[in-house]
């Protein structure tokens, strides 16, 4: 059923996945990582994650909210109002350029291991 | 077999196509997808696109494939919304590829691999699209994670389809 052409086509396809997806699960776990939380692009916040450290975030307008949970070394949205809700059905994150996206309220979470802002709070 | 349907033949036969499509559409997002990343689908939908490609034409295609958006857009409350401009523009770029793929490179293409590309396409279309919306090209890392997952729905809806074809022949229906 399957063509010699197709037989290519999908090994090309998952070869090309599999590369691309592999360094990033081999980036080292002891660098220090930071939580970028952007909003239509904009970076609204850095935090930095560290062991006994917790917040909660919450970000959004009066019409609409995601709230934001950092505890210790990982990140996730526990609560928002958007209807699809995928950014609280990712859970937590942890490794970096792991990241939550939120649609709806166009709400990046993205861990990365440089911070672009050390002090925190960009606007 | 397309020259000797008679038009209301064909009107029929599209507006079934349109209903079993949305009907596809709707059931396949009350079908909760193990990995959350924003826009993957099963693709279950696009079995009907590529079956209209090859029964009639593209421009049928992307007819069924327009009113199927809309009236799946209406069931769903999502109309003009962002999964409704997610979904429009994969569904009509993958259409599209196909229809592309299906005329000038099968044969060595398969209908499997022509399905394959269509699903390809769709994921990475919608996930461009995502990261236009949130003006983050970050989204583009979930790539390869959806590259990884069309593969396989591509080929089931190929599949799917070469036995649809089949069957609809030895029943004499096309």
């Amino acid at each position: 059923m399957l063509t010699r052409a197709d037989k290519l086509l999908i090994a090309v396809l998952i070869f090309a996945a599999v590369c691309s997806i592999i360094p990033g699960l081999t980036s080292v776990a002891h660098e220090q990582l930071f939580a970028e939380i952007r909003v239509d692009g904009k970076l609204i916040r850095t935090v930095a994650l560290r062991q006994g450290y917790s917040e909660r975030i919450r970000i959004g307008t009066s019409q609409h909210y995601n709230e934001i949970e950092v505890a210790d070394k990982k990140v996730r949205v526990v609560d928002a109002d958007c209807p699809d809700q995928i950014c609280v059905k990712t859970g937590w994150i942890s490794l970096p350029s792991q990241q939550i996206v939120c649609l709806p309220w166009h709400v990046v979470i993205k861990l990365s291991a440089t911070s672009q802002n050390i002090d925190g709070i960009a606007r | 077999m397309r020259n000797s349907m008679r038009p209301t033949r064909q009107t029929i036969l599209l507006a079934l196509f349109v209903a079993i499509a949305s009907a596809l559409h709707v059931a396949e997002s009350l079908i909760p997808v193990p990995i959350p990343v924003p826009g993957i689908k099963l693709g279950l939908a696009n079995i009907v696109s590529l079956a209209v490609i090859v029964m009639f034409n593209w421009q049928s295609a992307m007819l069924v494939v327009l009113v199927r958006i809309i009236i799946a857009a209406l069931f769903g409350g999502t109309f003009l919304g962002v999964t409704f401009a997610l979904s429009l523009s994969g569904a009509v770029l993958s259409t599209a590829v196909m229809a592309f793929v299906y005329k000038w490179w099968q044969p060595p293409f398969s209908l499997i691999g022509v399905s394959i590309i269509g699903a390809v396409t769709h994921n990475m279309v919608q996930i461009i699209a995502a990261a236009l919306l949130v003006s983050s090209m970050d989204l583009l890392w979930y790539m390869p994670y959806l590259v990884l997952f069309a593969v396989p729905m591509g080929m089931i809806t190929g599949i799917t389809l070469h036995y649809f074809l089949a069957k609809l022949t030895r029943l004499k229906l096309v």
